[in-house]
């Protein structure tokens, strides 16, 4: 059987339309994301969606869904308006508005906002900061432990300049939350989100440094191994597997399905019992 | 006969050439409606998608993570699970045939290479020395290994930073990173001098279906007794294989394009053509699937 251009090309385009129609005619054909986060696999949360999966993809609406809150709270927690805008904007819009380096207010924010308001769990990145207008929001309504927000309110910038910009050194060791802080200038962005809804609330840094022992968002397996940990000590925290050495813990646990918090603690515990 | 043939090719080519210009512009439609709606231009098209949605090669990176964890890779969609499992199906029968006839990017450096064609003539497609491209061939399988464990391991589309397919299709959108810039001018110079010097030496998607060319069913063969070795199998292949060598073509390389076979280069009728090379071949002869041929 001989096979010439004219019926490789009716085949290869039969596969695909027959392939992509079935697909459709299945509901499998998914182009955009089914907006729902995966479920929390074990612990006290288990069968809870994770604010971890939250996607740039997400609207404010979409989140609201997911997590069974009112759209109104989200919107007024980051200052927007348009239900239906992508969280991801976020990043535009506060990048815009020359936040100090190392410092975001992006999709990691609404992800650090919904579990502190749900009381779930998820461990922020570093840079990941909230508007203070998120914080008044969580006073009021969050069910997430109180100390969780005071510890996400504290790391506040004592000092802003009127552009929005950090004019000293940060404090993270402040307990107090700003009374008053200047909006940020030149945020407006006819994408439905006013940057007015507050100023970062969070620790900057200028570039990532590990403090020995203590396991954040991008601690890799390396670092653990730095501080003395063995292979067999880490494996008995994530369930006996174990990423390679330049693997981001948190982005390797969710990779693998497993809980970031829960293996955090677990790994945390064992860091201390050295 | 000679004559006919070249009527023929003449024929077929043009073939080919639409099913390209068709899928390119389908992608570049698709996906850029797709990013405009991201942006608040809402155009009504039916085949609106991210080029991840669209990208067989996610769907092979998130396998992995399907399987062990029930979810997808980050910006992947079920959609490429879909084409990644047609893909495979297209690369059983007949080889990387997704290379040589859909990729977007693969007719996107043939059309450069028209431009080479003009400017070095013959001299095209044949400046690397032969020891060093055989060793650089299997760069992409680095690629691929690098691509895959890194994909497992974070959970993110570790390649879209450097991948100048994606580059090309977003240049715009401000997603891209500069590595991609850098990926997508190297491609555009190489192509100058080197026929898909991407899918030579770098794909990693080309590198997977690559695989399939070693127990495809259906094969470029080519009959030996009617052969005359004029060799115009191996200067019309894009590849560079050496199909006038080979009894059945089993180069790892291979784009199943079919420019070799009697229909399109070769002047012998029922010489070099796409036959099924498992079970009884055209010809009569015996099953032709353990006959070496060249390459991998």
């Amino acid at each position: 059987m001989r096979i010439g251009h004219k019926p490789l090309a009716i085949v290869v385009i039969a596969i695909f339309t027959a392939g992509i129609g079935g697909a459709y005619l299945l509901g499998y054909w998914n182009t955009t994301s089914t907006k729902v986060p995966v479920t929390i696999k074990s612990g006290e949360f288990a069968g809870m969606p994770s604010p971890s999966d939250i996607r740039g993809s997400y609207t404010w609406n979409d989140v609201a869904k997911a997590f069974s809150l009112d759209v109104n709270v989200l919107l007024e927690a980051f200052g927007a308006t348009d239900p239906s805008v992508k969280v991801n904007t976020l990043e535009t819009i506060y990048g815009e508005a020359k936040l100090p380096e190392g410092v975001e207010i992006g999709t990691d924010s609404v992800r650090l906002f919904v579990a502190l308001y749900a009381g779930l769990p998820h461990a922020p990145e570093e840079s990941t900061v909230l508007p203070v207008a998120a914080i008044s929001v969580l006073r009021r309504e969050g069910k997430g432990d109180s100390g969780l927000i005071d510890e996400a309110a504290a790391r506040a910038f004592p000092q802003i300049s009127k552009t929005g910009s950090a004019v000293t050194a940060p404090q993270p060791t402040s307990t107090t939350v700003p009374q008053s802080v200047a909006p940020v200038e030149g945020a407006s962005t006819g994408t439905g989100i006013s940057a007015g809804a507050g100023l970062p609330v969070g620790t900057p840094t200028e570039e990532h440094v590990q403090t020995e022992g203590t396991i954040t968002g991008k601690t890799t397996f390396k670092d653990l191994k730095a501080w003395g940990m063995s292979e067999e000590q880490i494996k008995s925290a994530t369930g006996g597997k174990i990423g390679p050495d330049i693997a981001v813990i948190r982005d390797w646990t969710q990779a693998n399905g497993l809980t970031f918090s829960e293996i955090k603690t677990a790994l945390q515990e064992l860091l201390a019992e050295r | 006969m000679t004559k006919k043939n070249v009527l023929g090719r003449k024929g077929v080519r043009p073939i080919r050439r639409a099913v390209q210009i068709a899928f390119f512009v389908l992608v570049a439609v698709g996906t850029t409606i797709s990013v405009l709606k991201e942006k608040g231009i809402d155009i009504p098209f039916p085949g609106e998608a991210s080029l991840h949605a669209i990208c067989p090669f996610g769907g092979v990176v998130s396998f992995w993570q399907l399987i062990s964890a029930g979810t997808l890779v980050k910006k992947v969609h079920e959609s490429s699970v879909v084409l990644a499992g047609l893909g495979v199906l297209l690369a059983i029968l007949f080889g990387p045939v997704i290379c040589g006839w859909v990729c977007p990017f693969g007719s996107f450096q043939e059309w450069l290479a028209g431009i080479g064609r003009k400017i070095f003539g013959k001299r095209y497609n044949n400046f690397v020395p032969r020891r060093v491209d055989r060793v650089l061939r299997y760069l992409r399988y680095l690629v691929l290994i690098w691509v895959s464990y890194m994909t497992v391991m974070t959970g993110k589309l570790i390649f879209q930073d450097y991948d100048p397919y994606f580059t090309l299709f977003n240049f715009w959108t401000g997603e891209v990173a500069v590595t991609g810039f850098i990926a997508l001018g190297l491609v555009v110079v190489l192509s100058l001098f080197v026929e898909r010097p991407f899918c030579k030496y770098a794909c990693p998607y080309g590198a997977f279906q690559g695989i399939f060319n070693l127990f495809r069913i259906f094969g470029i063969k080519r009959n030996a007794a009617t052969c005359i070795s004029c060799k115009k199998c191996a200067k019309a292949c894009p590849m560079n294989i050496e199909v006038d060598s080979a009894k059945v073509v089993r180069d790892h390389q291979c784009i199943s394009c079919l420019e070799c076979t009697s229909e399109a280069a070769c002047p012998v009728p029922a010489t070099v053509d796409l036959v099924a090379v498992y079970g009884r071949s055209h010809d009569g002869q015996a099953p032709a699937g353990s006959e070496s041929g060249k390459g991998a």
